[in-house]
């Protein structure tokens, strides 16, 4: 290996363009894969591992008191498909009127357990201590909300009961219950189920659960399950918010790693191709067939390694701040790339390019030393000869007319600068269509920036000072202020809608239909009992427009039927008024959004409303901000589209970088005619623009199919029905603008070294003949 | 004057080349057609001819480097046509080194190195194998350019470094194409003069040149080769 480690380190030093050129295209394709690979661990595995970890239940079900017994429920349970049960625990509903530590007034399921651990839904105590004695309640909030410090200790008064004080923190992988109380102390709560937590054995589809429950409830008298819920249904919630990223990420990834495969072989084919000669010299000297391949191996895998080493790296640092965001309020702790990616990448990578380089090798290895020699020492007139004739008899500028001729020599390498640059025009036509698609979407989310003015009531239980106008008197000094045209009214509560885990609401009343949601089906609200929800709410809850479902709220019940599904927005649901009336007479509204007129000064508005109402409600003018997964998704095709630009123009700077070290020659002999600089620069790089207007026009309609069909897709899986008015985002001048992308991909990897090429002196390339 | 280096037995008279019924095609082209010979140890054979006329491609097939169409070729008692390209390859290492016209040294590798890799090929140690390539360039006057790339040495020069590179791994037989074709007189008839004094000290030295008066200075047997045969052969008294 002595002579084969001298030959391969040696090329490497000092054939440094080279090397640096495949360093490069394998850092940032390494770079790219690791992004795209740490994305997709980490929306799957989080859950996963926590579920797993936690022996989360698979099915939380609630059973009434008053129809079963704690032994039958205990008994039923003993069926072979059940891998471990936990329970029965007595299970109230207390309904919260003051807020503490950020809770929300509504209804809070309670649950008395003995302690955190058990065979199912094992707790994690994060904070102070369980619940052990009378008056002590644990709540369930996901860890690293920093709630600790305020909330701990803090009481609450539950309405004919006791007074509980908060001693814990605790998390659940099932979100089996909003709080947790000791045995004894449930009974004071006067609940009214009981709740059983399993695992069963088979638990992967929606109907292996349903088997599993009924298997446990066979026995049971009929209408002794009250509600169950699924950990499927969590999963879901779980997978639509980075799942929704994550096909197209994958698209930018397998991009990113063809683009970087064709480069390198490219890079490698090209490397062989110039190094006939080395090739030959190598072979006269006594190496081995297997010698040669092994040097030229190396001599790619030695910058290839080092590119993926720091490709890893510079992925992870990528990965952190994009992964950090496509999790926020995802409750996934240290979002970041897993060891195992890193793994995959460091050993996968330098696979796949010792496989792009394999062939060129064998190529290197097959040449017969005096065809290697010759070849190397006696440049070949060109294969398109006729081509570069019938260019050099048109009337073309001499320089355009030879730089057109040039790509034409080498038919391979040309094939393979094309198809990097034609998936580079790709990548940049598919992110520019799906981060417009995002915008639009971001915009649904923020209905249109519809809202000029919020007005929220402070919180007396927080420590506020209480507002000083009533309800109607705040919406009617709103509607009175000069500039307002739209006034809605709403109050937020946490309800139970048809399953046992709770959904975020708001009621609304006045205006609410010019808010300016964008609806996907039905309508929105125009009488009591009706509701919208949020398209993926509906598809996580297995609900649709026309269904009838009970509301819950604070343990009052209506019926109310879904009237129409919106794209996006704060809410999971909307009620009509009319609905929280019903359940809470009493109940006031605590946030106000105006519409102003055009033209209206916000500031003035603000300061009228503030001057006229006194204390207690806060008025603030609406930023319109760039929703999460918008600036997540911009960001991830930013980087993507620059990178995959970058690594395809590495692809043309390489093969003008050997068009020229082949035709050094030729360069010095049109220079020594009088050929002037700037000439060959220009030549060489139109030698290029070919390859980027057919990329170009290739690239364009292959990056609006893609966008056309992996958009809706993703949609799909992340449980959005997508409008079609979102896919509408190419227009004439955009398109012009793409079209030319592969022109500036070619040009700007044509410049550097045509520049060098034209910097040649004569004497040199004399001297090196 | 340099000394003998080849290890081998080299009684006189041991033919060390034998060629029969050479013939080899390039498509249409007949490079060679049937040629016979023979070479013994010791000699200084220079082969002759015109451009085109073939005698490159002889050189070439007695390397190993290429394949006759038809005829065998033996080198040191070996048929090197039942020989696949890994065996050849290991011959080429030890027993059969060649010098060419336009030098074919390794652009990427010092002097030194470019001497010493002819050495690591056979497995000798990195540190040994430096010496001999030191001692070499040394003995071949060119010590001081042992750090230089190959690109910043004069022709004659870097020809001196593919002497010292064939010399390496003391051959049975040197072979040399051209080896003054592409320096000037005065470099030229330096590296001539290595070459001779090889000879001298018992190295077989095949020669391909076109230079007659190279040829009857320094050869002590001239084949002539016209369109791939071998038209005239004969025996000469060196003038130096």
């Amino acid at each position: 290996m002595g002579a084969v480690w001298l030959a391969s380190r040696a090329a490497v030093k000092r054939r440094r363009l080279q090397s640096v050129v495949i360093g490069l295209v394998v850092l940032f394709s390494t770079a790219t894969f690791v992004v795209a690979l740490g994305l997709l661990a980490a929306s799957s595995a989080p859950f996963t591992n926590a579920y797993a970890r936690g022996h989360g239940a698979h099915v939380v079900a609630d059973f009434d008191m008053t129809a079963v017994s704690g032994a039958q429920l205990a008994r039923a349970a003993e069926q072979p498909g059940v891998e471990a049960v936990a329970g029965p625990f007595g299970k109230a509903v207390l309904t919260i009127t003051e807020n503490k530590a950020g809770f929300p007034f509504g209804p809070l399921t309670v649950v008395g357990r003995a302690d955190p651990a058990g065979p199912v839904d094992r707790l994690d105590l994060w904070a102070g201590r369980w619940a052990t004695g009378p008056g002590e309640i644990v709540m369930n909030r996901p860890s690293g909300q920093g709630l600790v410090p305020r909330a701990l200790g803090d009481t609450f008064q539950v309405p004919g009961g006791p007074l509980l004080t908060i001693v814990g923190f605790a998390d659940s992988v099932s979100q089996s219950a909003g709080a947790w109380v000791s045995p004894g102390q449930i009974g004071a709560l006067h609940p009214s189920e009981q709740q059983m937590l399993y695992r069963f054995k088979d638990s992967s589809t929606d109907a292996e659960i349903r088997s599993g429950l009924a298997s446990v409830t066979a026995g049971l008298p009929p209408g002794a399950l009250v509600e169950s819920q699924s950990y499927l249904v969590l999963k879901r919630a779980f997978a639509a918010g980075p799942g929704a990223y994550v096909p197209f990420l994958m698209v930018f990834g397998v991009l990113g790693i063809v683009v970087a495969v064709l480069i390198v072989a490219n890079v490698v084919s090209g490397a062989v191709v110039t190094g006939f000669r080395h090739i030959g010299v190598l072979k006269a000297l006594g190496f081995t067939p297997n010698q040669v391949a092994a040097v030229y191996l190396t001599m790619i895998s030695v910058p290839a390694i080092a590119g993926c080493a720091l490709g890893v790296v510079l992925g992870n640092i990528l990965a952190k701040p994009l992964l950090s965001g496509a999790f926020q309020g995802l409750d996934v702790p240290n979002a970041g790339v897993g060891r195992a990616v890193d793994v995959t990448c460091l050993l996968g990578v330098p696979v796949l390019v010792a496989v792009a380089a394999l062939g060129p090798a064998l190529r290197a290895r097959g040449l017969s030393a005096v065809e290697a020699i010759s070849a190397g020492s006696t440049p070949r007139a060109g294969r398109a000869l006729r081509a570069q004739r019938w260019l050099a008899g048109t009337r073309l500028p001499r320089p355009i007319s030879l730089g057109l001729g040039l790509p034409i020599v080498r038919p391979a390498r040309v094939a393979l600068t094309m198809a990097a640059i034609v998936l580079g025009v790709i990548t940049v036509t598919f992110a520019t269509g799906l981060t417009n698609t995002m915008v639009a979407y971001g915009k649904a989310q923020e209905a249109n920036g519809a809202v000029q003015v919020t007005v929220r009531a402070a919180d007396p239980g927080d420590g506020q000072t209480a507002r000083r106008l009533g309800d109607s008197e705040t919406e009617g000094l709103l509607r009175s202020l000069p500039g307002a045209v739209h006034v809605t009214a709403g109050s937020y509560a946490d309800i139970y809608l048809g399953s046992s885990q709770t959904t975020d609401a708001e009621f609304l009343r006045g205006d609410s239909s010019t808010l300016g949601y964008l609806m996907v089906k039905g309508h929105w609200m125009n009488g009591a009992g009706q509701i919208v929800a949020r398209s993926d709410f509906l598809h996580q809850r297995g609900l649709a427009v026309g269904d009838q479902t009970t509301l819950d709220l604070g343990g009052k019940r209506t019926q109310v039927r879904i009237v129409g599904e919106f794209l996006a927005g704060g809410f999971s649901v909307f009620c009509d008024w009319a609905t929280l009336t019903e359940l809470a007479p009493d109940q006031q509204a605590t946030d106000y959004e105006i519409q102003l007129a055009p033209g209206t000064n916000t500031d003035a508005y603000i300061a009228a409303f503030t001057k006229a109402a006194g204390t207690g409600l806060n008025a603030t003018a609406d930023t319109n901000q760039t929703s999460v997964g918008t600036v997540v998704i911009t960001s991830f095709a930013s980087i993507f589209t620059l990178m995959l630009g970058l690594i395809a123009a590495m692809g043309v700077f390489n093969t003008v970088v050997l068009n020229t070290r082949e035709r050094r020659r030729n360069l010095g002999m049109l220079k020594s005619i009088g050929m002037t600089p700037r000439q060959v620069t220009f030549m060489m790089i139109t030698s290029m623009v070919p390859l980027g207007v057919i990329g170009g026009l290739l690239g364009l309609p292959v990056g609006i199919i893609a966008h056309r069909l992996i958009v809706p897709a993703s949609a799909r899986a992340a449980g959005i029905d997508m409008p079609a008015s979102m896919m509408h985002v190419w227009h004439a001048p955009m398109l012009s603008v793409l079209a030319l992308a592969g022109v500036l991909i070619a040009v700007l990897g044509a410049f550097i070294p045509a520049r060098a090429a034209a910097r040649l002196t004569v004497a040199e390339v004399l001297r090196s003949e | 004057m340099l000394r003998c280096m080849s290890t081998e037995d080299d009684t006189a008279g041991r033919t060390v080349v034998r060629l029969d019924a050479v013939r080899k095609e390039y498509g249409a082209t007949i490079a060679l057609d049937g040629v016979s010979l023979e070479i013994r140890s010791g000699e200084a054979v220079a082969v002759m001819g015109p451009s085109g006329c073939g005698k490159s491609t002889l050189l070439n097939m007695i390397a190993g480097l290429d394949r006759p169409t038809s005829g065998t070729v033996v080198v040191d008692g070996e048929e090197l046509g039942r020989h696949d390209e890994k065996a050849l390859a290991r011959l080429r290492r030890r027993r059969i080194r060649m010098i060419f016209q336009f030098f074919n040294l390794l652009d990427d590798l010092s002097v030194l190195d470019n001497v010493a890799l002819a050495a690591r090929l056979i497995g000798v140690p990195a540190a040994q194998a430096r010496r001999r390539a030191v001692e070499l360039l040394d003995e071949l006057g060119i010590a001081d350019r042992q750090s230089r790339y190959p690109a910043l040495l004069s022709g004659g020069e870097r020809q001196r470094v593919g002497v010292a590179r064939a010399l390496m791994n003391h051959p049975v037989l040197l072979l040399a194409d051209e080896p003054t074709g592409a320096l000037d007189s005065k470099a030229g008839e330096q590296v001539m003069g290595i070459l001779m004094d090889l000879h001298r000290a018992g190295q077989t030295v095949v020669l391909v040149t076109h230079d007659r008066d190279l040829a009857s200075r320094h050869a002590n047997r001239l084949i002539e080769v016209a369109d791939g045969r071998v038209v005239g052969e004969r025996r000469l008294k060196p003038t130096q």
